[in-house]
């Protein structure tokens, strides 16, 4: 369990960053690697180069930016499982953060690596789509803003190019939106076998707007929007929670594996649809 | 039923269980920990020889195939490439590996010709480093020939022509079907009121310590002998064997161990390690080291588990009283036969668990499939044979009406039985099954469970409360391994198990002990400082333990079937009566006094009634290494103070030419009783523990504390034999889950928040002091248990537990096919 071999590049400014990345074409970026080292060891992805950022400066930061938050792509897991102004700005985040991983690969993961790693059963591209979260990346020729929504493409695949590296991540300001996030793994910390996060809005007791984005059940984050059609513009009650429940679990189509096969998945889709809305509802306001 | 033919030999116990210990059931703190838990342990990969270089196997990515034509140019090309041996190079200085089966199947190191299982290895690399022998072995180029792939058992019975992996061992995949019966099995059944019949299947797990497999070899050409560095065990028993297979004399192979990080079972012995290893430094003239990465380790580190379906049958009267059983099994032992069928050996020492049933019929059939093949894990087949009894006790109180506490406290073999002789022949030494029930319920709020039980569904939550009482066979004898081999092909019928130590008294009169077994996770060290303190009164803290290796090493057997602490108390036991017997005539003239009027007082040793006149152990040992001039003409007092004892297995007797009796082999006998409550999400097919007792008799406790973390341990084992492990292989013989990310073993969070473990002391009449092995508990008596509670929790739904583990996806699948049929 050894990666064949590749080059490694230490990067210590952003441009020297974004320079390493555009000088070869077959480089990635690496920050806490703890996806990408371990794959690189099966010997299921060979970069012949890596452009390490963990020293570039200024990536690392929670800070306000308007009523939202804005966070530097290096900003390790454990810094932002922990941040306050997450927790009162984004709490959707804070609490998807209970079942990521353990608290050792928390302390060198970065939420910026996770996202541009786009595992298919990752928990935070969830947030990020429900949230509507914004990802800047930059590259030589400038920087760029892509909505969350935008961003997952498939497995492994995200909007970004080569050359270009995430620097930011910006969360929008809650309002009054209810929240809620859950997640079936075998066991606590584990690759998750179906995540659902949801965001709710209501206006006058009936629903102005709603996201319901599933992990795990496809080949990236995304909006079930079945699910939010039957939730929008009537009141949030058992028989609507019920009806988006069975569109959620209508609107995917689950993978099988040796852990759970397309049934289950589809079964805890409706399960976790209905235990979040119970949990947003009562978060509204 | 008739017994006349079996006897119970007299006890060979020579210290008697005491009302008061010097050192014995103290919880000291381990002798291990302070090496261990400052990184000062030395494990296999912390091995390094000068001019060292690195091994890696390139793996069959096929599960049946020949092998066509191997082309190794590219790799020996490489830069830093020693050498590349494919299995027919190898076999051509090496012969087969060490294998126990009769008649023998034959695995080489690397697959000569055909491969049966997917991670076989089918060459090897020499290199420089790590990481060019694994660039290198995907430059070697391999053709293969596809064959037809078993992997189901049942499917196996029926293989013939391409499909059968041994064909030198006829034209089937079955490895040895026989039906033994015990007692007087048809009348019972006849007289039976009710018979359970269940389907149980029990999945291919197996032990996976942090720690894979490695060994470093040298090979001196000047002396012809091989050095190897081990995480092995039974290097003082069988290690001869990889001498054999590297075609050396045995006194040309010296192996050292190295501490394991880890085994349950699975380092049992691990040949295949050590000779691939001796092989390649053969060939390369250099020494090298050989480390099992995860996958090397899963997919043929050849320890997987028992893999058995059942059907088995219970034969009662309406009032619960149990009568006999039937059990038909098929058992998929993989592509290779190791260690035969020893596992079913093992678990016909307590197939009929802890109740009075007397008689019992089994009709094993092994199998062969591409698959790796089995070792030995914690409970090495008996575990199944719990599960097994126990899921059928829950049938009957299902089927008549019974409360489980109930039926149990009714069929348990009562205390003044004992020892017993159970329908297999074997010999249950002592217990007090119903104290153990008794503790057990005392510390769980039996009544107070029941209510938020009955509360928490009116909410639509599922709570189950599961009960297990459970065997704990210790001491394993050698005859397990071959009991059930055909008449015809009875193979090497060994019945010696020994352990062996040595024990020096230094100048200062401190000791040294040396065990000729390895430590391969437990407390081997602690239990034998305890107990030559209590023989010597000594300190423990003035005494240290190290181990031999096979050049010094003596006949030992080392760890397994819990027996170490036992063992080791026999011989340590047995090595302290040479050096007391010593000191006492070394201090006799010292002090003037007849040696039979001296006693051991703490430190020192005095005449008895006489305070203050003593020497020193210090004294008395500076006296017999130094001073011999001062001691009288003695031929036999020789100087200094040493001892070696070969402790020989406390209780075998042979099993009859028939096998109506297997003989006493397993005979020191612990019992256990687990409840755990739980409750299950139906929506998520999800397990969480609400509470967990575990109550233990392991006869005398030699340390409380560390038998405790023996028991939560063991339960934590099992609550991932219950619901998280599963080797899964896919129709092609793929192996699916060859990572710890996808293989599961529970963590801290998946277990309970505390396993309460409760003890009763049952001493047994032929261990010294009483003591009884506890190393596999908590793995036998948690599976069945918490499969009861789970089915305690969805009873409301109708669901049956037949088969583990239980994983979200499985009781989701169960609790949606009840819910479809009107369940709920």
């Amino acid at each position: 369990m050894k990666p064949p071999r590749f080059r490694y590049l230490r990067a210590e400014s952003v441009d020297g960053a974004l320079r390493a990345l555009a000088d070869n074409p077959d480089s990635r970026p690496l920050a806490g690697g703890q996806s990408l080292i371990a794959m690189m060891n099966l010997r299921l992805v060979r970069p012949a180069c890596l452009v390490d950022i963990n020293r570039v400066a200024g990536l690392g930061y929670i800070r306000e930016d308007g009523d939202g938050v804005a966070i530097g792509a290096l900003t390790r897991h454990n810094d932002v499982k922990h941040s306050d102004l997450v927790r009162a700005r984004c709490p959707l985040l804070t609490e998807a953060y209970e079942s990521i991983a353990h608290h050792t690969v928390r302390n060198r993961g970065t939420l910026g690596g996770n996202l541009c790693h786009a595992d298919p059963s990752s928990e935070t591209p969830a947030v990020m789509v429900a949230v509507g979260a914004t990802l800047v990346l930059q590259s030589v020729g400038g920087r760029r803003e892509v909505a969350a929504e935008d961003f997952f493409q498939g497995p492994y695949e995200t909007a970004a190019r080569q050359d270009e590296l995430l620097v930011e991540i910006r969360l929008p300001g809650r309002g009054a939106e209810g929240w809620a996030f859950a997640e079936v793994s075998n066991r606590h910390g584990d690759f998750a076998i179906a995540v659902i996060a949801t965001t709710l809005r209501l206006a006058d007791g009936r629903c102005e707007a709603a996201r319901v984005v599933a992990s795990a059940v496809g080949e990236h984050a995304a909006r079930l929007r079945p699910a939010e059609d039957a939730l929008t513009g009537g009141a949030i009650d058992d028989a609507a929670i019920e009806r988006a429940a069975e569109a959620a679990a209508g609107a995917v189509d689950p993978h099988s594996d040796s852990h759970a096969d397309a049934v289950y998945r589809r079964d805890a889709v409706a399960a976790l649809t209905r235990r979040t809305l119970r949990r947003a509802a009562e978060r509204c306001g | 039923m008739t017994r006349e033919r079996h006897y119970i030999p007299e006890s060979r116990q020579r210290e008697k269980p005491k009302s008061k210990y010097f050192a014995i059931g103290h919880s000291m703190k381990r002798v291990e920990d302070t090496r261990l838990l400052t990184g000062s342990g030395t494990y296999a990969d912390d091995v390094s020889l000068p001019n060292m270089a690195h091994a890696a196997v390139l793996r069959s990515p096929h599960a049946h195939a020949r092998i066509v034509s191997i082309d190794k140019s590219k790799a020996e090309a490489l830069p830093g490439v020693i050498c590349v041996m494919t299995g027919a190079e190898a076999a051509e200085v090496t012969g087969p590996c060490a294998d126990f089966s009769s008649p023998p199947t034959t695995q080489h190191c690397i697959a000569v010709d055909k491969v049966r299982h997917v991670g076989e290895a089918v060459a090897a690399v020499v290199a420089e480093s790590r990481y060019i022998a694994e660039d290198a072995c995907e430059l070697i180029e391999v053709e293969y020939d596809p064959l037809p792939v078993v992997v189901d058992l049942e499917e196996a019975v029926t293989s013939t022509g391409d499909a059968v992996l041994h064909p030198e061992r006829g034209d089937t995949n079955v490895a040895l079907q026989r039906t033994i019966t015990f007692g007087a099995v048809d009348e019972d059944f006849a007289a039976a009121d009710l018979v359970i019949e269940r389907r149980l299947r029990w999945p291919r797990s197996g032990g996976t310590p942090i720690e894979t497999v490695g060994a470093t070899a040298h090979y001196d050409r000047g002396t012809g002998k091989f050095t190897i560095h081990a995480n092995t065990s039974m290097y003082n028993y069988v290690g001869w064997l990889i001498a054999v297979s590297l075609k050396v004399d045995p006194h040309r192979l010296n192996i050292v161990p190295t501490d394991a990080g880890g085994s349950f079972g699975s380092k049992l012995f691990c040949h295949k390690v050590c000779t691939l290893a001796g092989t390649l430094a053969r060939a390369a003239g250099r020494p090298v080291k050989y480390l099992e990465d995860r996958i090397d380790n899963m997919t043929s580190g050849d320890a997987h588990g028992s893999d058995r379906l059942y059907d088995a049958q219970l034969a009662l009267k309406r009032d619960g009283t149990m009568l006999s059983m039937r059990l038909k099994v098929i058992d998929d032992y993989g592509a290779y036969f190791q260690y035969g069928v020893g596992q079913h050996g093992n678990a016909m020492a307590q197939v009929t668990g802890p109740y009075g049933i007397t008689s019992v019929e089994v009709d094993l059939t092994a199998v062969l499939t591409n698959k790796c093949q089995q070792g030995a894990y914690r409970g090495f087949g008996s575990e199944v044979g719990n599960f097994v009894i126990e899921r059928l006790v829950d049938a009957a109180c299902e089927e008549l009406g019974l409360d489980p506490v109930e039926m149990r406290r009714k069929n348990l073999i009562p205390k003044d039985a004992f020892p017993y002789i159970m329908p297999t022949g074997n010999m249950y030494d002592s217990g007090d099954y119903h104290a153990v029930l008794d503790e057990a319920l005392g510390m769980i709020d039996l009544e107070g469970w029941r209510k938020k039980q009955a509360e928490a569904r009116k909410e639509g939550r599922y709570i189950g409360i599961g009960i297990s009482t459970c065997q704990e066979r210790s001491v394993f004898s050698a005859t397990e391994f071959w009991m059930w081999n055909p008449n015809e092909t009875p193979g090497f019928t060994l019945s010696s198990s020994p352990e062996s130590v040595s024990v020096n008294i230094d100048p200062t009169g401190k000791a040294f002990i040396t065990l000729n077994a390895p430590f391969w996770g437990n407390s081997p060290e602690t239990m034998a400082v305890q107990v030559l303190a209590e023989k010597l009164e000594m300190d423990p803290a003035d005494i240290s333990v190290g181990y031999a290796d096979s050049d010094k090493g003596f006949n030992s057997s080392g760890p397994g079937g819990s027996r170490f602490t036992v063992m080791i108390a026999g011989a340590v036991s047995g090595a302290a009566d040479v050096i007391r017997e010593k000191m006492l005539r070394v201090a006799s003239h010292m002090l003037e006094a007849d040696p039979s009027d001296l006693e051991f007082r703490a430190g020192s040793i005095g005449v008895q009634g006489v305070p203050g006149k003593e020497k020193t152990l210090a004294e008395v040992a500076l006296h017999a290494h130094y001073f011999r001039l001062d001691l009288p003409e003695d031929h036999d007092l020789t100087s200094g103070i040493d001892a070696a004892y070969v402790y020989d297995h406390p209780v075998t007797t042979m099993p009859s030419e028939d096998r109506s009796d297997l003989g006493i082999f397993y005979p020191i006998v612990g019992h256990m009783c687990h409840i755990p409550v739980v409750e299950v999400d139906v929506e998520t097919g999800k397990v969480d523990f609400l509470d967990y007792v575990a109550v233990h008799d392991c006869g005398t406790m030699v340390n409380p504390m560390t038998l405790a973390g023996h028991v939560r341990g063991g339960t934590v084992n099992g609550i991932g034999s219950a619901l998280y492990e599963h080797f899964h292989y896919d129709e092609s013989g793929q192996l699916q889950n060859a990572l710890l990310s996808d293989y599961l073993h529970p963590t801290l969070m998946e277990t309970p928040v505390d396993i309460r473990v409760g003890h009763v002391e049952t001493p047994s009449p032929f261990t010294e002091y009483g003591i009884k092995g506890g190393g596999e508990g908590g793995r036998m008596g948690a599976p069945p248990a918490i499969a009861a509670a789970i089915e305690d929790a969805l009873k409301p739904l109708g669901v049956k537990v037949d088969s583990l583990p239980l994983t979200p996806k499985v009781l989701r699948g169960m609790i949606r096919e009840a819910e479809a049929n009107g369940g709920g």
